[in-house]
């Protein structure tokens, strides 16, 4: 079956998104060898049964703790799974710093732009369809808490590609300079 | 392709240069808040307030309004009558076990598997575990954890441990089950076996509490006083002879939210849930087995066998060794048998209660929090934690004696109905 | 002047200028990188640890991972 992971850092809100995703059939387990719980649970996509996994928060791919450490294990395991890289609008580049982590690996990405209220209010302006024409990915301001914006990550599932990140580069103008 | 720290932060910048404003931000209230609650000055201050407004409600919401006003009404009025009435016509030796005393009037006297230990632990155990849980459930959602581990990761850095084990440790005073499960997020084994034995020898239940305070409401302050000064002597000790490393603190503190029912709802019913899977089914068969040693003549035995023991290094009256039995099973069952007990006679001074009561904290963990200590640690830790209560029961023991003997709270104690 | 960001005085700002190598990778998803601004939020008393913001994020780090950040500050 096709897997859907669920990555960001923590206090995103990607509890409230993996509830709000996942439905009734929740269930908890232990990552084999360790300590580290995670959730699974199933959605449908394209008419079909996927699982969706709550990968326990890390705040980027060089672990810190040993739930970090899982959470890269498991990316690493689920070669062909597809990523929701969940960030904080309100704290956006060191989400965008493990979105970036994980799009380098390969792995096709979709971005949820979550507390995108919290953003507004904190008068954080992104401009969203620009920053998916730089990424090659989807990106869709949520606020999860409130079930705004699911229907739009959802579909933009679907569609998730991987991108590359010398194209991600080359649009910000990245050559050359500290990129050689 | 993959870049080193340095590229991939240059390239996040020039992306959220086109991408992103960040305008002028006004800091309000909630942010003041935020930041005030986690300076030592007001932080410290604040946190004691905030402990103190739980205990109030866990008193108020859980004892009076619940038990008191509620489950004891029940219990006693139609739970008890219609037992009575419906083993009437059992054998003598069913009746006991499951209704117990034939004359008793109240389900805590009663001390039947049906009576006392479905009350135990519906009547008086579940409303405390539910309004500890509902609180710490809202407190988690607001954000204010990662606060307190903040404020008091100094203290907790002494004896190795990390600010965050304050969760687990306050997790456990609803029940030590989801505490030991919450040690998880602990670094290295070092710490995680440091939180596990501290909380599961010095952290009362909130079952435990629950009957405390119904029972011993004056002493209760010095029970904890006694816990406290436990945890953090024997958790200094640990850290000097325990082999491993104490990483230090690097965590995210996030802003306060409101909190939203929904999380709140999902976390205190999956809590409360596991702790009635667990505790019901023990508080019932700990019930039983107790009355069934009683029955069986099994009990004196056990009692004057450690008898040496409760009398000798302890100084309590040997009766209280069937408590210290069924303390193996539930500690709250182990509480509310020395108010049975006295009830039913025993001579039992002040300070002599409030000997059993710490002791009965500390001896053992229920055996629920046993068998997830086996889980969670390994056999060597699992033993190194029994060594540790063992030896520091034996000191506590004596030392309480020792002050007991100076005639401290040597007034008779009268359990309160 | 620089100095060590656990030698920052509260409510001081400066500018993260070295970050060592053990700490850098480890350090980077919580924002914090050389080049950024920074304000020192609480010290805790007996060698507890500060709290720094970066980028509206607060964080909290330990005195001995706190020696190992270089900052700039203001005379």
């Amino acid at each position: 079956m096709k897997k859907v992971l669920l990555m960001g850092q923590a206090n995103v809100g990607k509890s409230a998104l993996f509830n709000r995703l996942a439905g009734a059939r929740v269930t908890e387990s232990n990552y084999p060898g360790t300590t580290v719980d995670f959730a699974k649970g199933r959605m449908r996509l394209n008419h079909e049964d996927v699982e969706i996994i709550d990968v326990p928060g890390t705040f980027s791919l060089e672990p810190k703790d040993k739930a970090e450490e899982v959470a890269v294990r498991m990316l690493e395991q689920e070669k062909d799974a597809l990523v929701v890289c969940i960030i904080d609008s309100s704290k956006i580049e060191r989400g965008l710093y493990l979105a970036l982590e994980i799009m380098e690996k390969g792995y096709p990405v979709v971005v949820a732009l979550n507390m995108w209220d919290v953003a507004k209010n904190g008068n954080v302006k992104i401009n969203a369809p620009k920053l998916e024409q730089i990424l090659g990915v989807p990106v869709v301001p949520t606020v999860a808490t409130r079930g705004e914006g699911l229907k739009e990550l959802v579909l933009r599932i679907e569609n998730a590609t991987s991108a590359s990140i010398e194209e991600v580069m080359e649009k910000v103008g990245g050559k050359g300079g500290t990129f050689n | 392709m993959e870049l080193s720290t340095d590229q991939r932060w240059d390239l996040v910048e020039r992306i959220s240069k086109q991408t992103v404003e960040v305008g002028k931000y006004k800091a309000t209230l909630k942010d003041a808040l935020a930041d005030l609650t986690v300076r030592p000055a007001i932080g410290i201050p604040f946190a004691i307030a905030v402990i103190y407004g739980f205990w109030t409600f866990f008193c108020e919401f859980a004892g009076t309004l619940f038990t008191d006003g509620f489950f004891v009404k029940i219990f006693d009025g139609y739970w008890l009558p219609w037992l009575q009435n419906v083993f009437a016509g059992a054998p003598t030796w069913v009746f006991n076990v499951f209704v117990g005393d034939p004359l008793a009037t109240n389900c805590f006297e009663a001390f039947g598997v049906l009576s006392s230990g479905l009350f135990l632990a519906i009547g008086v155990v579940l409303p405390a575990i539910v309004a500890f849980y509902l609180i710490f459930a809202i407190l988690e959602d607001v954000g204010y954890m990662p606060r307190l581990a903040v404020l008091v990761d100094g203290l907790l850095h002494k004896i190795g441990l990390h600010g965050y084990a304050v969760v687990p440790t306050m997790l456990s005073l609803g029940c030590n089950v989801p505490g030991v499960t919450a040690c998880r997020p602990l670094d290295t084994r070092k710490q995680r076996f440091l939180a596990i034995a501290l909380l599961s020898v010095f952290v009362p239940c909130g079952a435990q509490i629950g009957i405390m305070q119904g029972m011993i409401p004056g002493l209760i302050g010095w029970v904890f006083l006694a816990l406290v000064i436990g945890y953090f002597a024997v958790g200094w000790v640990l850290n000097k002879i325990v082999p491993g490393e104490s990483p230090e603190i690097l965590m995210d503190v996030p802003p306060y939210q409101a909190p939203t029912a929904r999380n709140v709802w999902t976390k205190l019913w999956t809590r409360v849930w596991r702790f009635l899977k667990v505790a019901v089914p023990f508080v019932l068969l700990g019930c039983l087995i107790v009355n069934v040693l009683y029955m069986t003549g099994a009990m004196d035995a056990i009692a004057s066998a450690l008898s040496p023991v409760i009398t000798g290094v302890f100084g309590l009256p040997e009766e209280t060794a069937s408590a210290m039995v069924a303390g193996f099973l539930r500690k709250d069952l182990a509480v509310g048998t020395i108010g049975m007990l006295a009830a039913g006679g025993m001579t039992i001074t002040l300070f002599q209660v409030f000997t059993a009561v710490v002791l009965l904290s500390i001896y053992f963990p229920c055996l629920a929090t046993f068998a997830l200590m086996i889980k969670e640690l390994n056999w060597k830790q699992t033993l190194g934690a029994l060594a540790t209560l063992i030896v520091v029961v034996f000191v506590f023991g004596a030392i309480l004696h020792l002050i007991g003997s100076s005639g401290i709270g040597s007034s008779a104690w009268v359990p309160l109905e | 002047m620089e100095k060590k960001l656990s030698q920052m005085k509260y409510e001081e700002k400066g500018r993260i200028k070295v970050i060592d190598q053990s700490l850098k990778a480890q350090i980077a998803g919580m924002g914090i990188r050389e080049g950024k601004e920074v304000e020192m939020m609480t010290k805790q008393p007996i060698k507890g640890p500060v709290v720094v913001n970066v980028d509206r994020a607060n964080t909290s780090i330990g005195l001995g991972l706190a020696d190992r950040i270089i900052v700039e500050v203001e005379e």
